[in-house]
């Protein structure tokens, strides 16, 4: 019986997400017929399976906090560190940079993990390793585009802060894969099960949690009622769109 | 009862290829069977695999993964079967499709639905 090369299959299993690597690699080998048949299954279908994997463990609600939380913390380090750099050619857009790269590498770890093991650790982890990924990426900036890096201490403040931040969101909203599953997909009553707490108390801590993060974040930046207001207003409108859509 | 959320085409065709399959329901069969309903479109295995998974999302289909299998290179399958929910689902939108078929056949008359109905069995083989 024709069977795919084994590298190229170690390959392609490294590309797929653990959760769904087991039955698309065993479909793949099953229709094999011939090599080059083989690699134009892999083409349209790998891209698509990691695409759907992604969709199906990134929360849009908690990655708009994960975002609103990640922007904050470089701007408040710009803010503590260096007000003028604001002002600079692409000030905002310079804050931005490490912040996108570190929710895609959040979006990417999430969909990589192996559901149910150790979401405590891996909500902790992968913030860590997404910063330090944003980091090596503005050094990698400076040789092309100087314009577009941050200074060190704006951007070694902003990580601290970021990373305080996100692992708090992410303690307070695991993954969706990592929420207790049913046979086909996440159960509502098994949901409340686990919590033991009601839907509503459950809210009402996770809305907590985000505002002693804003006020954490406020003391952060050390400009105490004059900064948190315009913190509180931001993730308040968060926690509002969150919320909203839960109760929808 | 919770109300069911409606299905795209490409949905039904999925599910009705689930259904039709029964306890041999996994990807390679769920494509071939999805790519026979669909003809003369062409399919790839990347949409079954992603419609499956919002299928599931929605709780119209419920997997499990088999016994590791030789042929696979020592891999599992992953079978599929409609739900409460799903086979709902499903009905609804096959009476929506036959309320469709009628209401055309009314205007257009019961030779278009012959003729139709010929050149369908022709392709069925």
């Amino acid at each position: 019986m024709p069977s795919p090369p084994r590298s190229l299959e170690l390959l392609i299993g490294l590309l797929i997400p653990p959760a769904c690597r087991e039955e698309v690699l065993g479909d793949l080998h099953e229709r094999f017929t011939n090599l080059p048949r083989y690699v134009a299954d892999v083409l349209t279908s790998v891209p698509f399976v990691i695409l759907s994997r992604i969709r199906r463990t990134t929360d849009f609600q908690v990655l708009l906090m994960e975002a609103c939380v990640l922007y904050l913390s470089f701007w408040g380090a710009a803010r503590l560190e260096d007000v003028a750099f604001l002002d600079f050619r692409f000030g905002y857009l310079r804050l931005a940079i490490p912040a996108a790269t570190t929710l895609l590498f959040l979006m990417l770890a999430d969909a990589y993990a192996v559901p149910g093991r150790g979401w405590v650790l891996k909500s902790l982890r992968a913030p860590v390793f997404g910063l330090a990924i944003a980091c090596l990426s503005q050094l990698w900036l400076p040789k092309e585009h100087p314009d577009l890096t941050l200074p060190r201490w704006i951007l070694l403040c902003g990580e601290a802060a970021g990373l305080l931040l996100v692992c708090t969101v992410r303690m307070l909203s695991p993954p969706p894969a990592d929420r207790p599953q049913g046979a086909g997909g996440p159960v509502f009553w098994l949901h409340l099960d686990s919590v033991s707490l009601s839907p509503e108390a459950w809210r009402i801590a996770k809305g907590a949690g985000m505002l002693a993060v804003a006020a954490l974040l406020g003391a952060l930046l050390g400009y105490g009622p004059k900064a948190a207001p315009q913190v509180l207003v931001i993730l308040a409108v968060a926690i509002a769109a969150y919320q909203v859509r839960r109760w929808r | 009862m919770a109300k069911a959320d409606a299905l795209g085409q490409f949905e039904q065709v999925v599910m009705t290829a689930i259904l039709m399959l029964r306890d041999d329901a996994y990807g390679v069969t769920i494509h071939a069977k999805v790519e026979e309903l669909a003809r003369p479109k062409a399919v790839s295995l990347g949409a079954v695999y992603v419609t499956l998974d919002r299928l599931e999302d929605k709780g119209f289909v419920g997997s499990w993964l088999s016994d590791p299998t030789p042929e696979r290179g020592g891999r599992s399958r992953r079978y599929y079967r409609l739900g409460a929910l799903g086979e709902r689902a499903l009905q609804e939108s096959a009476v929506t499709a036959k309320r469709i078929w009628d209401g055309i056949v009314e205007i257009w008359g019961k030779e278009w639905a012959k003729e139709w109905g010929k050149r369908w069995g022709k392709e069925a083989g």
